[in-house]
């Protein structure tokens, strides 16, 4: 009989399974140990099903949070657990989290990540969390005692992995892969995100703030990273002047395209026309409110404006039951090059003043809410600006149910092209 | 960036505090009378030295001596 019955049942489901990964953690640890490597922590996987399944019959957790654990010089990263039932699961009574720093835009080799699972399968659980909310990769369960070997032989790898932020601190700056990969991108996203993760290291690994605060990059206002409904300092790029139009790839896409139902109807301000002769179109740039809907329409016949940057919002939060706050508008617009400076700029004066007046656990958005807006923008050096509006939308997430989605002209091509829309085939091969 | 002072009494006073319960930096100030850039930074070096430690709940962090905190950590264990 199973040691674990209701947690079995979940597998059976429709969605990818927690319980299936971690009996497979399992079953690797079992084997490591098998082969005689070095592995502190034996048996704990599967000692955390059981655990789970112990949860599930009582109706009540078993874990208690909290607790001095860090590391030497950080009082951040590491987030204590312990299990109530010690006597019953001995090998999960410790099961403390290690949040580490990811690289900027989450981009890995695979030597790297197959190092940092080494060092995690000897003095941990094994079992990970590819990427925490904030984007932290997550190790979840280890000992007090070994905290610091794991954290030192992280710091030794080729390239090092450094521990990030947790508590009331800066949490770990996290971007969008921008110009690596992406022609959107209106300023480099993964080297600020780098530059402002250096400069701050004191704030992201000594807490002594009110509560959190996150600085999130997005290279264009299509916001990959979710910036403006999730960090306090919302860096999203944006451009001046003209989108580049290429009327030749604008023609290409008349082949096939409504451009005007798909496109210019689209459009939230009415900003763009068609000359369905010409197969032309012509933006009125001055009415673009930069919702990026033409250019992700057709990337090939628009790009963003040649003027690029950086719009600031400050104030998101997005927690799990209720109390989400989108970003307002703090400053307008930050040529890239002048970005990094502005930004630090900006912080220390935001966190001055949050820190002064900031009540306990209170996000700079909220501090916001209590004091006005007139306040910030006196903290912050800025001028009101008809762009900082109050209240474009109360709640960051729109959800559709499945009959309200209607196929586009764009997905009906696709398919016709042999894209299996939304299963990740092309052609009968999985991509 | 103006360098912070503190006198050895300062530092004393916060050693005493931390020794009572977890604080916050800002409370801490509060009850000290003391100007809060001057007591996080006694408190930043007194970890240096060992003497103070954090105390995390996870989302947010407290401060007090490593002999409090283990005090503490044994009542929470007890329940
Ligand atoms: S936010 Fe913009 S620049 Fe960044 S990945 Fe998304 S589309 Fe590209
Ligand atoms: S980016 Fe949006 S607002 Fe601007 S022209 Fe294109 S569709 Fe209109």
């Amino acid at each position: 009989m199973s040691e674990t019955p209701l947690l079995d049942q979940i597998p059976d489901g429709p969605w990818p399974s927690f319980v299936k990964e971690i009996k497979k953690t399992a079953e690797l640890q079992d084997k490591a140990v098998a082969e005689g490597k070095d592995i502190k922590m034996p048996g704990s996987a599967r000692a955390l099903l059981k655990q789970i399944e112990i949860s599930y019959k009582d109706k009540k957790t078993h874990w208690k949070h909290g607790g001095i654990v860090s590391v030497v010089g950080y009082g951040g990263g590491v987030i204590g657990r312990y299990s109530d039932l010690e006597d019953i699961v001995p090998e999960v009574h410790h099961f403390h989290t290690i949040r580490v720093n990811m690289p900027s835009g989450w981009f890995y080799s695979t030597k790297a990540l197959r190092q940092l699972m080494d060092v995690w399968e000897k003095w941990g659980s094994g079992i990970t969390n590819f990427h925490g909310s904030t984007g932290d990769i997550i190790l979840l369960g280890t000992k007090s005692e070994y905290l610091q070997p794991c954290f030192e032989d992280m710091m030794k790898l080729d390239p090092p992995f450094d521990i990030g932020g947790s508590g009331s601190d800066l949490r770990t700056p996290s971007a969008c892969m921008g110009p690596a990969l992406c022609e959107f991108a209106c300023y480099d996203t993964l080297q600020i995100c780098h530059d402002i993760t250096m400069e701050f290291q004191n704030e992201l690994h000594r807490p002594m703030w009110p509560y959190k605060f996150k600085f999130k990059f997005s290279g264009c206002p299509n916001d990959c990273v979710a910036a403006k409904a999730r960090a306090d300092c919302a860096v999203i790029g944006t451009w001046k002047g003209e989108i580049q139009i290429d009327q030749d790839a604008v023609k290409e896409y008349a082949e096939w395209m409504d451009i005007e139902e798909e496109v210019v109807k689209l459009c939230p301000t009415g900003a763009i026309s068609y000359d369905a002769e010409k197969k032309e179109i012509k933006i009125d740039n001055s009415n673009c409110v930069r919702c990026m809907h033409c250019i992700n329409k057709m990337p090939k016949a628009l790009k963003p404006g040649k003027e690029r940057g950086a719009t600031v919002l400050i104030g998101a939060k997005a927690p799990f039951v209720e109390g989400a706050i989108i970003g307002w508008v703090a400053v307008p617009f930050i040529p890239a090059d002048e970005l990094f400076d502005t930004l630090c700029e900006i912080a220390e004066k935001i966190w001055e003043w949050w820190d002064d007046i900031g009540k306990f656990r209170e996000r700079v958005g909220e501090l916001i809410w209590r004091r006005g807006i007139g306040e910030f923008l006196n903290v912050i050096g800025q001028e009101a600006d008809v762009r900082m509006i109050k209240h474009p939308r109360t709640n960051p997430f729109m959800f559709f149910k499945e009959e309200e989605l209607v196929e586009s002209e764009v997905v009906k091509k696709l398919k016709e092209r042999g894209m299996k829309w939304r299963s990740f085939e092309y052609e009968g091969e999985e991509i | 960036m103006v360098e912070i002072t503190y006198t050895e009494e300062d530092k004393q006073k916060v050693l005493e505090k931390l020794d009572q319960k977890l604080w916050k930096i800002k409370d801490l100030a509060k009850v000290l009378r003391m100007n809060k850039k001057v007591v996080q930074k006694i408190v930043m070096d007194l970890i240096e030295e060992g003497k103070a430690a954090y105390w995390s709940s996870g989302s947010t962090t407290y401060y007090a001596t490593p002999r409090y905190i283990e005090e503490y950590e044994k009542r929470r264990a007890e329940g």
